[in-house]
């Protein structure tokens, strides 16, 4: 009775002993890789329903080269692809065709990237920025069924995939039973973007009323949408689409609310800034802002301009309008630009584009304003309209593909044209915002502004509501303006969105099962001769001859 | 799979003990009490030098070759061969013979020292997913270390328990006992100092530790013929 007891207690406590080994094996890190690299997922978004783009984020695959023997399969491993080595039609064949693949790593040069880049010089723009927005195009329109990432390239990542091409042309691709490299991103599934919110910033500039003057001064609209939308949301910072336009308008807006802080000099006009959001999704936020206004607001404005794109342009800028350029207002708004280039020795065209109700596209933002009755005209570097999710800031659009001289250009040429309408000076030969004055464009604000922007990505999901960026954005605004407005809304309903953007990937090099095996083979032959070495050192080999032969007296006795 | 490298590596780093203990005489005089008594001496040395090192010796900022400090572990490290002696002397046998009597002690106390030095590491780290070859470089140096135990255990009791020894051999048995016991010192210092890579460290301690086993083995034949 004792002696059960004793033994159930022993039970348990050995019980507890097994659950602190179990708990011990649960808790070890599997992370001693041979490097770690930050790496940002592609974008995961549905439209109306469909689902586009990546739809996985954890992985766990063989690493392998463009230089995989043909036939290989290639449906538990990952395709790693430097960007000079990148061929579209491959990649598309694959996408299209729906073939089984692992996962897809691409890697992009360093000087691409904002945090480590810097400003080196990029060799080969023009060529690079085909391929990265091609690319771009392809995978955000495509349905992808497993994870692809970017990174960039650094010496760890160059010395791993050169054994790996190594590895792949001796014709061994990497699988469980042939050792390799193993690429490990471990994050959880995917989840929606609960509710996405847009903020449009507003500042308000008041005009100078004269005394006895009842009806409300006219208004002039200044906007730029500030969000973007790329490949990898982690990496949208838009330095050209929309960082520029953002630039330009916090200088013009500066420089006005100069002139409007002195009584003297103050105009007859309102001025109204707006930073919208939500700008690649047909400019969404603008429409919201548009109809959170007052009739009589939105009846008082005489014109708008919204700025979008103007970091890399040479000589030529286009205005594009919905209202037929022999409309009154538009001619006026022309003329008064036309003059002002002329001074600046550039050029600026006239497109005009009809806007079609029926059709939900809205490739620019002055269209938003044309639909509720408001003449408005955009400013920009480009001569088409984009396509949607196109010219939104893409892989390519950073810090290096932007100038600062266009933009410092193009601030000119609205302030001076902006001024000239509200003092009623058209025509005349004078520069209201001459250099060396205390009212020149300040080049090195539109150039700290030009860094920061080139620096954060601003895709508009994954701005929360409080995003400190946003909170810059207002206070700079603030500091030009009388009076700022926020204005929260949600992301229209036909887009939803995935979270996991970024995340770190472990390379690990492991060992193939035959090697182990072998290991196993070779051991256990170590071991065996250790033991007939012991035995007929120290026992003799008759010892040795004993353990194999069956004791042969026992049968003979008993018979 | 990796599971499996750790299975590898553990009866590269365990398996030798077991085969000596099965194959030797050792199994047939039942000397495991011996080995595990052995082992426990060993865990107690272990302890008394932590507590030695952790009040006598100072954390070098940089991981070169200190000879001040080495010498100071050398000298701790004799603790070792102190408790070698307890264990060959002090404890209550039963009536094995002396040729058994080391052996037996020399096993349990490399069975020890394996598991204490090399069980955590091996079973943290050869779980992983990523392969080096480091658990089976430690794994080779466990089977060296087992040898020059068991030699250092040979030479210890001829030291001790053999009280008619030839004249001319016992400074050279001195000789090789404080060779092999300050084996460690050699090594790091070859790690350090030299700056030696990993294999070639176990490689020279497998080779040492091969010529200090025929040495001893030599010395403790040529000793038992007089009173044969």
């Amino acid at each position: 009775m004792a002696t059960l007891k004793k033994s159930t207690e022993l039970l348990e406590s050995m019980y507890s002993v097994i659950a602190l080994l179990f708990i011990l094996v649960a808790c070890v890190e599997l992370c001693d890789a041979a490097a770690a690299v930050d790496v940002y997922r592609l974008i995961q978004y549905d439209m109306s329903g469909s689902p586009f783009g990546s739809r996985f984020a954890a992985l766990n695959h063989h690493a392998a080269s463009l230089s995989f023997p043909p036939g290989a399969d290639l449906s538990r491993t990952v395709l790693i692809i430097p960007l000079r080595e990148l061929n579209i039609t491959f990649v598309r064949e694959y996408i299209t065709q729906k073939k089984p693949l692992g996962g897809l790593l691409f890697l992009l040069p360093e000087v691409l990237s904002f945090k480590h880049g810097g400003n080196k010089q990029v060799h080969e723009k023009e060529k690079m920025k085909k391929l990265l927005a091609e690319l771009e195009r392809l995978l955000v329109h495509s349905n992808i069924p497993y994870p692809v990432y970017f990174a960039f390239e650094n010496d760890d990542i160059d010395t791993v995939l050169a054994d790996i091409k190594k590895n792949d042309a001796m014709g061994q691709p990497a699988t469980a039973t042939t050792g390799g490299y193993k690429l490990v991103i471990p994050t959880a599934e995917p989840k929606k973007v609960a509710s996405p919110t847009i903020t449009n910033i507003q500042g308000w500039l008041s005009g100078l009323k004269a005394d006895g003057d009842a009806n409300q001064l006219p208004t002039i609209a200044i906007v730029a949408s500030y969000d973007t939308f790329g490949a990898a949301p982690a990496l949208s910072v838009g330095s050209d689409s929309n960082g520029s336009g953002i630039a330009a308008l916090l200088e013009i807006a500066r420089l006005l609310s100069l002139l409007y802080s002195n009584p003297k000099t103050r105009g007859r006009y309102n001025l109204l800034f707006g930073l919208t959001s939500g700008g690649p999704y047909n400019y969404n936020g603008t429409q919201k802002w548009l109809r959170s206004f007052d009739q009589r607001l939105r009846e008082s404005i005489d014109y708008a301009i919204c700025l979008n794109s103007i970091g890399s342009w040479d000589n030529e800028l286009w205005i594009h309008v919905s209202k037929p350029p022999e409309n009154a207002y538009i001619k006026q708004i022309f003329e008064g630009f036309s003059n002002v280039a002329e001074e600046l020795d550039l050029k600026v065209g006239l497109k005009h584009k009809k806007i079609n109700i029926s059709n939900p596209r809205v490739a620019w933002e002055h269209e938003q304003f044309s639909r509720l009755r408001v003449t408005a005209a955009t400013l920009s570097e480009l001569s088409v309209a984009p396509e949607l999710f196109e010219g939104t800031g893409g892989l390519f659009d950073g810090r290096q593909y932007v100038n600062e001289t266009a933009i410092i250009r193009g601030v000119k040429l609205v302030a001076e044209s902006l001024a000239r309408h509200i003092y009623g000076h058209q025509g005349k030969n004078v520069q209201i915002f001459a250099d060396e004055s205390s009212l020149a464009v300040n080049p090195a604000y539109i150039r700290s502004w030009l860094d920061l922007l080139s620096q954060t990505p601003r895709v508009a999901p994954f701005l929360s509501k409080n995003d400190p960026f946003v909170m810059a954005l207002k206070k700079e605004l603030a500091d030009h303006a009388d009076e700022v407005n926020v204005q929260h809304e949600n992301l229209e309903g036909i887009f939803t969105f995935y979270d996991s953007t970024n995340a770190r990937l472990n390379i690990h090099q492991v060992a193939s099962v035959t090697f182990d095996l072998l290991l196993l083979l070779v051991l256990g032959s170590y071991l065996i001769v250790l033991f007939c070495f012991l035995v007929i050192t120290t026992r003799g080999v008759d010892e040795l001859i004993s353990l194999f032969r069956r004791p042969p007296s026992r049968k003979v006795k008993t018979a | 799979m990796t599971m499996f490298h750790f299975f590898n590596c553990a009866i590269l780093t365990f398996g030798p003990h077991a085969v000596y203990y099965s194959a030797t005489p050792l199994s047939e005089y039942d000397t495991l009490g011996t080995s595990v008594k052995a082992a426990l001496v060993y865990l107690g040395t272990a302890l008394v030098k932590l507590v030695c090192l952790a009040t006598f010796l100072q954390v070098s900022e940089n991981d070169g070759f200190d000879p001040y400090q080495e010498l100071l572990k050398a000298l701790i490290g004799f603790i070792d061969v102190a408790g070698l002696y307890f264990a060959l002397t002090q404890l209550t046998h039963r009536n094995i013979s002396q040729n058994h009597k080391f052996q037996a002690v020399g096993l349990g106390w490399a069975f020890a020292d394996s598991v204490l030095h090399r069980l955590a590491p091996l079973w943290m780290g050869a779980r992983g997913l990523e392969f080096t070859w480091e658990y089976i470089l430690q794994g080779l140096e466990a089977n060296a270390n087992l040898v020059l135990s068991i030699s250092l255990a040979a030479l210890a009791s001829l030291i001790w328990l053999r009280k008619n020894k030839p004249k001319t051999l016992i400074p050279i048995i001195y000789a090789c006992a404080g060779i092999v016991a300050t084996m460690p010192s050699i090594t790091s210092y070859l790690r350090r100092g030299l700056g030696w890579y990993f294999p070639k460290v176990v490689g020279f301690e497998l080779f040492t530790s091969l010529v200090m086993a025929f040495i001893s083995w030599q010395l403790f034949s040529a000793c038992q013929r007089p009173s044969a």
